[in-house]
């Protein structure tokens, strides 16, 4: 009599744990694209939205990362903030600096606290969040002919004014993209989107980039210096 | 026999253990936004204080399964949970996690109700589920987790939320719809105390998993027990100390039993004084 009844009550719960897993396995991944397992979930990360210094190659980040939310503590411009669940998905809770609001100045606070190794302690020189873009079309300074303006306001904010922006002899700006840091101070400050003809348009994008594409750092490389 | 006096009893320092880790978690967003000071830094998936780092177990297992890799600092970090939780089993639980506070919380405002009070209190539980659930909802999120190839309690774990919400209302002004997580959490505490903790909570099930030789437990000695079956009333987790229940994996040594015993015959024990028999369900005929 006792025997059965436990028994029963084993197969209930069988059922149970078999259909939550199975019903969660299901609708936690989209089916159409099962294909190919990598573009199962895509990144959020997009042409000014990007990770903070020294973050492992994107498609490691978010496997590293445990949202423990030191990074953004400890940053004290507050540059550092967090997607949530209803724009990023499984990345929520995964740190992104969105130049446009606040850039990031490079303190090199936040790769000191991270307990996983998403983001790996490195020097300045070393950060690579992006590379930056110049628009030739909106650039105050590339179209003078027609504005009459000479600003060089990215080459003076530039961390690295003269190795990563450099300046021709008509004050245009172009980037060296080997030295640039993606920071995005150039692109926070860029004054194009005051000039009528743009409509509020920044000449500079800071557009994400792998590490391996300008310095070839693979993530053992990284996690050996 | 009456009631043990004030600061005898262990769960009073419990609670304020609880409190001052919830004040900890909640008050360290602002004193990292309003004062820059950092000597605290994150919430229960990883905590720094000045130069420990602390990982929590599950999410920092999450993160190896799915990277694929080893991060030295991550690993050690884990030490110190990990001995905890094999030391005294799952205390984290029981005497850390925010959730746990909240629901104490819950509790004890339900116990102020007039006339009802007492009943709501210690509410018997009206969703039983087998107690087993808790290792597969453990193996499950494992599974999920690899499957989709990103960790998934480093964002909807619970105790986590809770620093994560109050960091993003202090820095960013806002909170995010994965509060509803906890909302659920507790809401699930009115019909089963403790639902969430006893049938589905993965880290749980991790550190009951670490805590299952634990050194210390709670020794019931059936010589001294009267039967007034006071301590399975009190148990959260639903466990029944009267029958000698009280040593098993899913006890979280939360003391509310050890006080509620009018004889004392449930008292925290270390295991290596040598008192302690294997915890079996006809304990009642085994002598201690």
């Amino acid at each position: 009599m006792k025997k059965e009844k436990n028994t029963k009550g084993r197969r209930e719960f069988l059922k149970v744990t078999l259909g939550m897993f199975l019903s969660g396995a299901l609708t936690s991944c989209d089916l159409s694209q099962l294909k190919n397992p990598r573009t199962m979930i895509k990144s959020p990360i997009r042409p000014n939205i990007l990770r903070p210094p020294g973050a492992v190659p994107e498609e490691h980040f978010a496997q590293k990362c445990i949202r423990c939310g030191r990074c953004g503590e400890v940053c004290p411009y507050h540059s550092i903030k967090y997607f949530d669940v209803k724009e990023a998905g499984v990345f929520s809770g995964t740190p992104y600096i969105n130049v446009m609001e606040k850039p990031c100045y490079l303190c090199m606070k936040c790769v000191y606290v991270c307990p996983t190794g998403s983001l790996v302690p490195c020097s300045k020189e070393d950060v690579r969040m992006g590379v930056a873009v110049i628009n030739r079309q909106i650039c105050v300074t590339w179209q003078q002919q027609k504005t009459g303006l000479m600003c060089k306001t990215c080459f003076d904010v530039c961390p690295f004014a003269g190795i990563a922006i450099k300046i021709d002899h008509d004050f245009r700006p172009y980037i060296i993209e080997e030295n640039c840091t993606g920071c995005g101070i150039c692109a926070y400050s860029c004054i194009a989107d005051t000039w009528y003809e743009n409509k509020g348009k920044k000449a500079i994008t800071i557009m994400p980039i792998k590490w391996k594409k300008i310095k070839e750092v693979s993530l053992k490389s990284v996690k050996n210096s | 026999m009456a009631r043990k006096s004030f600061w005898k009893r262990i769960t009073i320092w419990r609670y304020l253990f609880l409190l001052a880790c919830f004040i900890v978690i909640v008050g360290n967003p602002f004193t990292n936004y309003y004062w820059n000071i950092n000597f605290i830094q994150g919430w229960f998936q990883s905590l720094g204080v000045g130069n420990l780092w602390v990982v929590s177990p599950l999410e920092g297992l999450e993160s190896i399964l799915t990277a694929k890799a080893f991060y030295m600092p991550s690993l050690i970090g884990m030490v110190v949970p990990v001995t905890l939780a094999f030391l005294m089993g799952r205390v984290f639980c029981s005497w850390m996690c925010p959730i746990e506070f909240l629901s104490f919380l819950t509790d004890k405002i339900l116990g102020l109700i007039p006339k009802w009070g007492t009943k709501l209190k210690y509410r018997p539980d009206l969703i039983r589920l087998p107690k087993k659930l808790l290792w597969f909802a453990l193996v499950t999120e494992l599974m999920l987790t690899m499957i989709i190839g990103y960790p998934l309690f480093v964002w909807w774990s619970p105790p986590g939320l809770v620093g994560r919400e109050t960091m993003f209302y202090v820095f960013y002004k806002h909170i995010t719809v994965e509060i509803a997580v906890v909302v659920v959490v507790l809401l699930l505490n009115l019909p089963t105390r403790r639902f969430f903790c006893r049938y589905l909570c993965p880290l749980g099930a991790t550190l009951a998993l670490i805590g299952k030789w634990r050194q210390l437990v709670i020794r019931y000695d059936a010589s001294k027990c009267v039967g007034c079956k006071v301590c399975d009333t009190r148990c959260p987790m639903g466990i029944k100390p009267s029958v000698g229940e009280s040593q098993s994996v899913y006890c979280w040594n939360c003391a509310e039993c050890v006080d509620a015993c009018p004889t004392n015959a449930l008292q925290f024990t270390w295991r290596d004084k040598g008192v302690i028999k294997v915890p079996s369900a006809s304990m009642k005929e085994v002598k201690l």
